[in-house]
C-alpha cells in the first residue's frame, strides 16, 4: 500500500527524534540532523518546529532534563554530576532549568516519594531506550490559507547581510538609497528577503540574509552591490500578518503543518519573503509579509 | 531634535494622524503634500499608474537626499481628496468614472521643487513611471476639519460619515469641502472589514 506524503514526513521526524534520543550528549550541527530526516537544511527546523512543536534546541534541552529527572529517581548520582550530564556546569543553572520544567528543585524532586517520573507539556518524551515505538507527533489541526504559485525567474540587486536578522535594515537602508537615487524604485519593484537560516536555531552572528530589489534586465551592477536571479519554479505561498518577530510561527505552520498534507516536496534552496509595505510607517502589527516556499514540481 | 534624526511628520503631528474612534476636531494649518490628481474609478488603471508615479517619486526624492547626506525622513502614508464635479457629495449615486480625486503624500516643507523635478527626470529617463512628470509639490490649507477613524470596507463609509456629520451639527459646523482619506492599511492584504482609514472631513460656521 502507498504510504501518505503525511505518513512519510511523519516517519522521517520520528527517525530524527529517535536520533536526537540516541545521542543526546552530542553537540552536532543542524547539517547532521537535516540529513538523517532526509530534509534540506534551509527547510529541515522549521519543518521540525511545525511538526513537534518546540525548536530543536528547546527539544534537546528539555530531554537532557527528563532523562536528569530519572537519574535523580533510579541511580544513586550526585545532583551536580546529573547537572553536569545534563549540559549544564553551574549547579544554579540546572536548578532554575529543573524548576522551569518540573515546578521543584532536583533535590526535593528526587526526595519526594509522592512525585512520580514526571513529563513536561509537549508530546515527545525521553525514552530510557529511544525507541520509536512509543514515539508520537502532536496533531496539528489548525488551517491556514496557502495557494500554489508559478514565479518567474527575476533579476534583483542585493546586499547581504550577516548577523542578527534585526538588523537587516541596515542592508535595506543601503540598498534602497543606492537605487532610489538612481530612480530605480518604480511602481512594479518588488522587496523581497532571502533567508539562508532560521533565526530560531542558528545564532545571530551567523544569520545570512539577502536583501532584494526586483530590477529591470539590462540593470548593471557596480560598487558595493551585487546582482542574481531569483524565484523560478512553484512555491508555496502564505501571507504572514504582524511583526517580523513572529515570522517563525508562520514558517513553522506552513511547512510543519500544511507541507506535510500537501503531498508536495520542498527544493533545496531558500524560502523567499516579499515585503508588501514599508516597517519604517507601518506599525509592526500591521506588517505584511509573503512567504514563498520552493516546491519540487509535482508529481 | 538632532539633525541626524529621520523625520516622522506622522509622529511630529500626533493630533492630525490620530486614529480617533469617536470624532474630534482638527485644524490644519499649511502642509505640503507630492501630489497626484486624476478621475475615474479607484483601482482602475489611472488611479493605478498614478499611485505607482507618486510612490515612484515620493521614493526617489527621499533616497535621493539620504545618499547625498541631507535631512532624512519617512514617507508617510497614502492619502486622497475625492470630489464630485459641481459641488455634490452623494458619491453613492454617482459613477466612479466621475470621480475626481487627488492623491498625496505628505512630505517635510524641506523639500524642494527642484529635488522633485530631478526626481521626475529620473524615473522618466529610466522608464519606471511615465506619469510621474504630472506629479506636483503642493502646498494645501484644509482649516478647521472633523477627523474620525472608519474601520471596514471603503464602501461603508457612510455610516461613519453621518456619525461625523452629526458631531459637527452639535459644534454648529457644516461640512464643506473635499472628503480626505488617509490610508491607514493595506486593500492589497487586509480584509475589507478590518481596513483602517482616516476621515477628515473640512467644516466650517454654519450659515457663513
Amino acid at each position: 500500500m502507498k504510504r501518505s506524503t503525511q505518513q512519510l514526513y511523519t516517519e522521517r521526524i520520528l527517525s530524527v527524534l529517535v536520533f536526537i534520543q540516541r545521542n543526546l550528549d552530542e553537540e552536532l550541527s543542524l547539517e547532521e540532523y537535516a540529513r538523517v530526516a532526509h530534509f534540506s537544511p534551509y527547510h529541515f527546523h522549521r519543518i521540525f518546529r511545525g511538526m513537534v512543536g518546540e525548536s530543536l534546541h528547546e527539544h534537546i534541552r528539555r530531554l537532557r532534563l527528563e532523562r536528569a529527572a530519572t537519574r535523580l529517581k533510579r541511580t544513586d548520582r550526585t545532583v551536580i554530576e546529573i547537572a553536569l550530564e545534563a549540559g549544564y556546569d553551574a549547579h544554579e543553572a540546572f536548578t532554575r532549568a529543573f524548576r522551569t520544567l518540573y515546578g521543584c528543585s532536583p533535590s526535593h524532586y528526587r526526595r519526594d516519594k509522592s512525585v512520580a517520573f514526571a513529563l513536561g507539556p509537549v508530546g515527545v518524551h525521553y525514552e530510557e531506550n529511544g525507541s520509536m515505538n512509543h514515539l508520537q507527533l502532536p496533531l496539528g489541526g489548525e488551517t491556514m490559507e496557502v495557494r500554489i504559485e508559478r514565479v518567474e525567474p527575476m533579476l534583483v540587486v542585493f546586499v547581504r547581510h550577516v548577523g542578527p536578522y534585526n538588523q537587516v535594515d541596515t542592508a535595506w537602508e543601503r540598498l534602497c538609497t543606492r537605487l532610489g537615487k538612481d530612480g530605480l524604485l518604480g511602481p512594479g519593484t518588488k522587496f523581497v528577503g532571502i533567508c539562508y537560516d532560521d533565526p530560531d536555531v542558528t545564532p545571530p552572528e551567523k544569520i545570512r540574509y539577502d536583501a532584494c530589489v526586483t530590477v529591470d534586465s539590462d540593470f548593471v551592477a557596480e560598487g558595493d552591490v551585487g546582482v542574481q536571479t531569483i524565484g523560478g519554479g512553484e512555491y508555496a505561498v502564505t501571507t504572514h500578518l504582524g511583526p517580523y518577530n513572529t515570522l517563525g510561527q508562520t514558517y513553522a505552520k506552513l511547512l510543519g503543518q500544511w507541507l506535510p498534507r500537501s503531498g508536495r516536496e520542498l527544493r533545496s534552496e531558500p524560502s523567499l519573503e516579499f515585503y508588501l509595505n514599508a516597517p519604517e510607517s507601518t506599525d509592526p502589527e500591521d506588517l505584511i509579509t509573503d512567504i514563498y516556499a520552493p516546491l519540487e514540481p509535482a508529481l | 531634535m538632532a539633525p541626524t534624526d529621520k523625520i516622522d511628520l506622522s509622529k511630529l503631528h500626533k493630533d492630525q494622524y490620530a486614529a480617533a474612534k469617536k470624532p474630534v476636531l482638527v485644524t490644519m494649518d499649511e502642509a505640503v503634500y507630492l501630489t497626484v490628481s486624476g478621475r475615474g474609478a479607484p483601482g482602475g488603471p489611472e488611479f493605478t499608474d498614478k499611485v505607482g508615479a507618486l510612490y515612484g517619486a515620493a521614493f526617489t526624492v527621499k533616497m535621493t537626499r539620504k545618499f547625498a547626506g541631507l535631512q532624512d525622513y519617512v514617507v508617510s502614508k497614502l492619502e486622497a481628496q475625492w470630489w464630485l464635479d459641481g459641488d455634490g457629495h452623494d458619491f453613492a449615486n454617482v459613477p466612479k468614472e466621475q470621480w475626481n480625486w487627488r492623491l498625496m503624500i505628505r512630505t517635510p516643507p524641506i523639500v524642494e521643487q527642484r529635488e522633485l523635478d530631478g526626481a521626475v527626470h529620473k524615473l522618466l529617463q529610466k522608464g519606471k513611471a511615465p506619469c510621474a512628470d504630472q506629479v506636483k509639490l503642493e502646498s494645501i490649507t484644509e482649516g478647521l476639519c472633523v477627523q474620525m477613524l472608519h474601520v471596514g470596507p471603503y464602501a461603508e463609509e457612510g455610516r461613519t460619515i453621518c456619525v461625523m456629520s452629526a458631531f459637527a451639527e452639535q459644534q454648529g459646523l457644516t461640512l464643506h469641502g473635499r472628503h480626505h482619506e488617509i490610508y491607514l492599511s493595506d486593500p492589497r492584504r487586509v480584509p475589507p472589514e478590518k481596513l483602517k482609514t482616516i476621515l477628515r472631513l473640512p467644516v466650517g460656521k454654519k450659515g457663513a
